[in-house]
């Protein structure tokens, strides 16, 4: 017996020391550790994908600051933060800003982190190494982009240095205007030409981008070079109906948007999906302002933008919706970055500002181009003020629920025209968002350096 | 007592003559075992003569006139006897009031209680065997100091935060350990899903009637043993077995009612567009152009409190067997409870069985086996931060509305009747949709035990306790996330998810025991293996045909779904050695050992050691006292530990990520190799009291504890490209005093008894990596938060902005502008109060007389603050005109002059409903937790019908409630289980009152 009970002992011991392993260091099942992530050339596809994963959760925040911080939506729901912004009563604890701002830096971190590591993995393709470094270098300058004209001038986090960038001042905006440009140039060139899938990135996107910077730096030469370029190129022909443009995705005239399918809708803060927010909930609808203007003659089809319910019909409730963006059944939920109808938009306005207001070359060209797919009436004569007018109009029926509204009025110093009759809580100090409440807290670089009236 | 066969009469008896030993036979019984006593001892004093009650609880000796009996038996009074020549000797052993040779369960071993030296309160069966109880933890309340137990909400089967000692960590947990039978099980939430912030509760799982007693172990020393998880006190679980006696059929049966405790009075229609009118008019707007025309709006009055709540009806079934011989014991029994709660269709039963065995196969060798299963299936609706939840939704709901259409049918999103966002009809939110949480659960430790010699003795156990949950929800068109919210469902709902959590657990104990004259030593050493893997997955449809198909099968489009698979570990070897000198002094030594895989390489290990000693002063020979039985003075110091965080947080951790179709990888951990154990010091004092033969007993202790290294979840600058990262930073402090003290008032024909218990803890953070407080809780309006963790605050702080009263000019709200910038921000915010009580407790008296027993608890807590957020939507002044509001809105300023606590009304304005102390109330409360009377049917009756016993009793919880507190009811948490924002009211379903009637009959 006591034999036995020394076999049982040995045997008890044998499964405990080979169990210490098993017991004390289990591996992470579906999770990849950092030194693991990006050392060998099949890695490298997974982290691109992992770059426009995060870029993409840019895209529904910049709808909510372009649209609903100027005219084009009211808040008909219950969450504080969409409350702020409908009433105009911005603070900086608001959720929105802080989401804002943490996907711009969630993207500018995998841009840094391939940027430093992929010089280091040999055996990578010149072609795959080149799409994913200008791919990098593309979105974290189109990052940039949104910070700078969000937030004005915003810490300038170049590298994945931890410790560095807990602590990192706001750098000055013409810093950021140069750090976008660099990174633009960086990516011209290494990019396909059209991508395969106007989800990702290419040369073509770049000018696109480029003649949006030169646009919002009032490089009116420029920005028409660059329109001009992507338009000429024939690369992307216009929708020949707006319609297309609100119900499906991956229209001819895409030069680039984020993707995404029926089962991942686009998430803004919150976890709200943009098109709960507007369609599900109707936190979000349509002001009357806008539905007055894209309702007009001059809007022509781009009424399709919005839809009608009478049963919504109730207090505050004008019973409009905004359709882009659908329901989470219709398929056609991606987020348009840079399309080819913005180019004519752009090389009008960068037209109009250099006095070429009618005739072949004109901005009343471009803009017609517009009217006619819109089936609106065309523009023939306008003074030059006139058409500038008429672009800032054009801009908000052919991009209204896009994210340009507030970005577009702020630039053209329009916006203290416009606001305080939309709204008289509006003050200058929604000229750009709050630096987020959460990031003055916990980066000490930003102690005191609030965006004035904050 | 007319059962009592009063000795003393014998010992009148007139003559004794010394005689020749002959056989002397009697029986031994209890008031808990009428038909005899097992196991008794019976010795003849001065002599080795000795004989134990058999089953019946007869015994034969021999003996002579004049010899003294001595009747003992653990846990009871001994008895002594003197013999002169009776034909039978008859004792009823009494239980000993004195609860110094109570044996109580510590660790991995046992002690009496006078040997203890550390902080253990014992609750046992019958403090709460009246009363409707749905889980075990909810037994807690009330019973024991320094565990502070709160039920976050009146859902049946819902969660409930039970805290020994006040609240050790931030972002760790701070659950207690719970331990069942000697296999730790799994505690909290099980529910995947979120239902607007009650969660369900693992313990409801544990059947209260199968459970005998319960250990609070509450010191460093008593947790030595367990100290690598012990930060937040251990509570060990012992299930009833079996013991030497005839088999004993117990059969237990309770009915009641269950009703809301209290219903918050709303507006009705006319009164409502009036206010709203108002609201508008002052807001610059037309009433009639929104459409509020008198005599049309309020044409329908609804009370929606009406409509969904109703009178539950509770039931419960126990049926168990028990009995055992010489080598084995057995307790079998099998439970059924069915509670419905006050909101329609919410349902909670539990099917539960039990088998302990137990068989001695050689005086050495013992072998044993506890099983506790469950089946519970728990029909949930959703709650507070919900729209369209039941309670919140009928509170929010406008009365101009109606549940049912003419034909009777409940509209919904297609009908035109429907209220819409944020108005969904809570009767068809409540009815139509399913969500059925069912759970399995086993607790099983099989175990054997061999005994060397006298000095040795080796146990081993190899236990599981396995969770198995499985959730199947379905809403219909007919709902508002199924129907209207076409952005989620659109054409019904579904989503089904499962988890299987296991804890498996093995050790082995050697313990060892000596006693050399007054030198009693005892230690143990052993080591054990802990493994909790979990696996789980989820799958969500929407799009079924009509709402025929509710399963995902049907649905159109199945479009998210997953699993996942997670295991962590731990070993260990723990050791504890106690001397005691005389029974006089006590020290203890214990000492643990852990190796989690919650942290990286080097950091596994940590060390756990406690200290700790008790001075028996009665003992001593210059103490003498006929009033103090016993007087003792305990004291210990140690160290446990707390690793309940989530895995892998030391490694940096990529997740797969999708994007156009395809997947990819994209940062989601910042990891921090240098995590380590959260480390508790924690210091205690005691002193216990026993006069007057027992009759009052009291026990005083106070402590320090200061927990380091809290593991926390650091805020980082976005800019890293992470919002936080795991740390051991910062520490906090909990002190307090715990006092409790059990008399017996009146022990003759007439007996009461009393015992009360009154505990205070002070919460205070010492220090954060940061002077930045951190936000916790809902987003405030106006200010950041509701709730803070600042460095020097109590965890549970209030933030808001001080509230000074309502303008007689204007009708606006005053608010203190503390930074005097001639703004209102949330600059001006400051700390306005905390949730955690100054002072908690419960006193419960108990009468008997003849066979009737009364016994009426009492529980309190003082000095809470509660925030009463409801109000932030139901006495919102106007910010949003989607919700009903409190009766309290008819103060609300009109016109200037009026002198009220309660702004003016302006429609889409928030500023008079920003977060201030207006929505902040005191929360103390008085609560008659429970009241039961009970009567024994006389045994002439029960022996009749071949009962062995039968009582009836009646039972009601929370009849009365003594508050100021304006809501529905000040102990509740909207946000279960939250350290941080406990306390907080937002649509919150009060706790329910029960009323039941009871038999349990005890079969011959």
């Amino acid at each position: 017996m006591r034999k036995h009970y020394s076999y049982l002992i040995i045997i008890a011991f044998t499964w405990v020391l080979s169990s210490c392993e098993y017991t004390l260091e289990p591996q992470p099942v579906d999770l990849l550790t950092d030194e693991l992530v990006l050392n060998e050339p099949k890695d490298v596809a997974n982290v691109e994908v992992g770059l426009y994963n995060a870029f993409r959760d840019i895209m529904p925040s910049t709808i909510i600051a372009g649209d609903f911080t100027a005219d084009n939506l009211t808040h008909n729901g219950t969450f504080s933060q969409y409350r702020e912004l409908g009433n105009k009563n911005i603070t900086s604890a608001n959720a929105s800003a802080a989401a804002l701002w943490q996907s711009i830096y969630s993207t500018v971190y995998i841009s840094n982190f391939i940027l430093e590591k992929l010089p280091t993995i040999t055996g990578v393709s010149t072609t795959e190494r080149n799409r994913v470094t200008g791919a990098a270098h593309f979105l974290r300058g189109y990052a940039y982009f949104i910070a700078l004209h969000s937030f004005g001038g915003v810490p300038e986090v170049l590298t994945t240095a931890i410790e560095t960038n807990r602590n990192i001042p706001r750098a000055s905006v013409s810093d950021i205007n140069q750090l976008i440009i660099d990174d633009y140039t960086a990516a011209l060139g290494k990019l396909p030409d059209v991508a395969p899938n106007a989800g990702y990135s290419s040369n073509y996107a770049v000018r696109a981008a480029l003649a949006k910077f030169y646009l919002y730096s009032k490089n009116w030469a420029q920005a028409e070079t660059y329109a001009t370029q992507v338009i000429s190129s024939n690369k992307y022909t216009l929708e020949p109906s707006f319609k297309n443009l609100v119900l499906k995705d991956f229209t001819n005239e895409s030069i680039f948007e984020v993707g995404y399918t029926i089962t991942d809708d686009p998430g803004t803060d919150n976890n709200l999906g943009l098109n709960s927010l507007f369609q599900g909930r109707r936190e979000i609808i349509p002001s009357n302002q806008v539905v007055v203007a894209l309702a007009s003659a001059e809007s022509g089809d781009r009424y399709s933008s919005i839809t009608f319910n009478s049963a919504n019909l109730a207090g505050t409730d004008n019973g409009w919706s905004v359709a882009k963006y659908g329901t989470p059944d219709q398929d056609n939920n991606n987020i348009v970055v840079i399309r080819l109808g913005e180019m004519y938009l752009i090389r009008a306005e960068a037209r109009a500002n250099q006095g070429k207001i009618t005739g072949t070359g004109s901005a009343a060209e471009d803009i017609n181009v517009l009217r006619t797919r819109a089936n609106a009436p065309t523009i023939t004569s306008a003074t030059q003020n006139q058409m500038i007018t008429l672009v800032e109009q054009e801009r908000r029926y052919e991009l209204a629920f896009e994210g340009h509204r507030w970005y577009d009025i702020v630039r053209t110093d329009r916006a203290a025209q416009i606001m305080p009759v939309f709204n008289s809580n509006w003050k200058d100090t929604y000229n750009v968002w709050p630096i987020p409440q959460r990031e003055i807290q916990n980066n000490p670089a930003l102690a005191d350096n609030q965006n004035p009236g904050y | 007592m007319l059962r009592l066969l009063l000795i003393t009469f014998c010992l009148f008896s007139l003559f004794s003559f010394a005689q020749t030993a002959q056989v002397v036979t009697g029986r031994v019984t209890s008031e808990a075992e009428p038909n005899g006593l097992p196991g008794v001892s019976i010795s003849i004093k001065g002599t080795d003569r000795g004989a134990i009650t058999d089953q019946d609880g007869r015994f034969s000796i021999q003996a002579s006139a004049g010899e003294t009996f001595v009747f003992s038996f653990i846990g009871h009074q001994t008895q002594e006897v003197i013999y002169i020549n009776q034909p039978l000797i008859g004792v009823v052993m009494k239980e000993s009031a004195r609860e110094l040779s109570e044996v109580v369960v510590v660790g991995y071993s046992s002690v009496e209680r006078k040997d203890l030296t550390g902080a253990v309160t014992s609750v046992k069966a019958d403090k709460f065997r009246d009363m409707s109880l749905n889980s075990i933890d909810q037994a807690l309340q009330g019973q024991a100091p320094g565990v502070q137990v709160t039920q976050s909400s009146g859902t049946p089967g819902g969660g409930i935060s039970v805290r020994i000692r006040g609240n050790t960590s931030i972002n760790a947990s701070n659950v207690p350990l719970y331990v069942v039978d000697g296999i730790q099980v799994e505690t909290g939430t099980l529910s995947l899903s979120s239902f607007g912030g009650q969660g369900d509760n693992a313990m409801s799982l544990i059947n209260p009637n199968d459970v005998a007693s319960i250990q609070i172990l509450k010191d460093a020393s008593a947790k030595a043993l367990y100290g690598s998880r012990g930060a937040n006190g251990v509570i060990l679980i012992t299930t009833k077995k079996g013991n030497k006696s005839l088999t004993r059929i117990n059969f237990d049966i309770q009915r009641g009612i269950v009703d809301p405790t209290k219903k918050v009075q709303l507006l009705n229609s006319t009164q409502l567009l009036t206010l709203q009118r108002e609201a508008l008019t002052n807001a610059g707007e037309n009433p009639d152009a929104a459409g509020l025309i008198p005599g049309v709006t309020d044409g329908v009055n609804t009370d929606w409190l009406d409509e969904i709540f109703r009178r539950g009806l509770m039931q419960q079934y126990q049926l168990s067997v028990s009995g055992g011989d010489d080598n084995t014991s057995y307790y079998l029994s099998m439970g059924y409870r069915d509670e419905e709660g006050v909101q329609l269709n919410n349902r909670f039963q539990r099917f539960s069985t039990s088998l302990n065995v137990e068989r001695k196969f050689t005086p050495k060798f013992t072998v044993g086996n506890t099983l506790v299963m469950a089946y519970s299936m728990n029909h949930r609706v959703k709650g507070d931060n919900f729209l369209d939840g039941v309670y919140s939704g009928a509170l929010k709901s406008l009365p101009y509305y109606a549940p049912y259409d003419e034909q009777g049918r409940i509209i919904g999103p297609s009908s035109p009747g429907y209220a819409a966002f944020p108005n969904f009809n809570p009767v068809g939110q409540a009815v139509l949709p399913r969500f059925l949480t069912s759970t399995v659960k086993i607790v099983s430790n099989f175990y054997g035990i061999y005994k060397f010699n006298s000095d040795f003795l080796l146990r081993s156990q190899v236990g599981i306790d396995y969770t198995d949950v499985a959730e199947d929800r379905y809403e219909s068109s007919q709902t508002a996330i199924g129907g209207y919210l076409s952005s989620v469902g659109g054409q019904g709902y579904g989503v089904f998810s499962t988890d299987k959590i296991a804890n498996l657990l093995a050790n082995s104990v050697l313990n060892y025991n000596k006693s050399i004259d007054n030198h009693h030593i005892t230690a143990l050493l052993g080591g054990e293996i802990i493994q909790r893997p979990e696996i789980s997955g989820s799958v969500q449809g929407r799009l079924f045909p009509s709402d025929d198909f509710t399963y995902i099968g049907s649905a159109g489009i199945v479009d998210q779904g997953g699993s996942g698979k997670i295991r962590s570990g731990l070993m260990s070897a723990f050791a504890e050695g106690k001397y005691n000198l005389n029974e006089k002094y006590y020290f203890t030594a214990g000492f643990r050992a852990d190796a989690s895989s919650r942290f990286g390489p080097g950091n596994r290990v940590a060390y756990f050691p406690a200290l700790s000693a008790a001075w028996r002063i009665s003992r001593e020979s210059f103490f003498s006292s006929n009033v103090i039985e016993e007087l003792k003075l305990r004291g210990s110091f140690g160290y446990t530990g707390n690793q309940n965080y989530p895995d892998f947080r030391f490694l940096g951790l990529w997740a797969s990520v999708p994007y156009n179709g395809t997947t990819g990888v994209a940062p989601s951990i910042l990891g921090n190799p240098k995590l380590q154990w959260e480390l508790t010091r924690e210091m205690n004092l005691g002193v216990d009291i026993s006069l007057f033969n027992g009759r009052i007993q009291s026990t005083l202790e106070t402590y320090l504890n200061k927990t380091n290294k809290l593991l926390f979840r650091v805020p980082y600058a976005s800019t890293t490209g992470f919002t936080s990262v795991w740390d051991n930073v910062g520490s906090i402090q909990n002190k307090g005093i715990e006092f409790s003290v059990s008399t017996i008032n009146l022990d003759q024909e007439f007996k009461w008894s009393t015992d009360i218990n009154i505990s205070k803890n002070i919460n205070r953070i010492l220090y954060l990596n940061s002077d930045q407080p951190l936000n916790a809780g809902y987003a405030g309006e106006g200010t950041t938060s509701t709730n803070i963790v600042e460095k020097g605050q109590a965890l549970g702080t209030f933030i808001g902005l001080n509230f000074l009263g309502v303008n007689p000019a204007t009708g606006d709200a005053i608010y203190e502008d503390r930074n005097k910038d001639g703004k209102i921000t949330n600059d001006d915010q400051m700390v306005i109060g905390n949730a955690v009580p100054k002072m908690y407790g419960a006193f419960t008296n108990r009468f008997g007389y003849k066979n009737f027993e009364l016994s009426v608890f009492f529980q309190f807590s003082y000095g809470n603050s509660v925030l009463n957020l409801t109000k932030n939507s139901l006495l919102n002044s106007g910010s949003d005109l989607t919700s009903n509001q409190t009766i309290d809105a008819l103060r609300r300023w009109q016109k200037p002059g009026d002198i009220t606590d309660v702004p003016r009304y302006i429609a889409g304005n928030n500023f008079n409903n920003y977060t201030s102390n207006r929505l902040l109330e005191d929360g103390s409360y008085l609560r008659l937790k429970n009241l039961s009377l009970g009567y024994y049917l006389p045994s002439k009756l029960t022996n009749r019908i071949l009962l062995a016993q039968l009582r009836i009793y009646a039972s009601a919880t929370n009849l009365i409630t003594f508050t100021k507190y304006t809501g529905a009811d000040p102990e509740v948490s909207t946000l279960d289980g939250s350290t941080t924002a406990q306390g907080i009211d937002f649509f919150t379903l009060p706790q329910v009152r029960t009323i039941s009637l009871g038999l349990n009959a005890t079969l011959k």
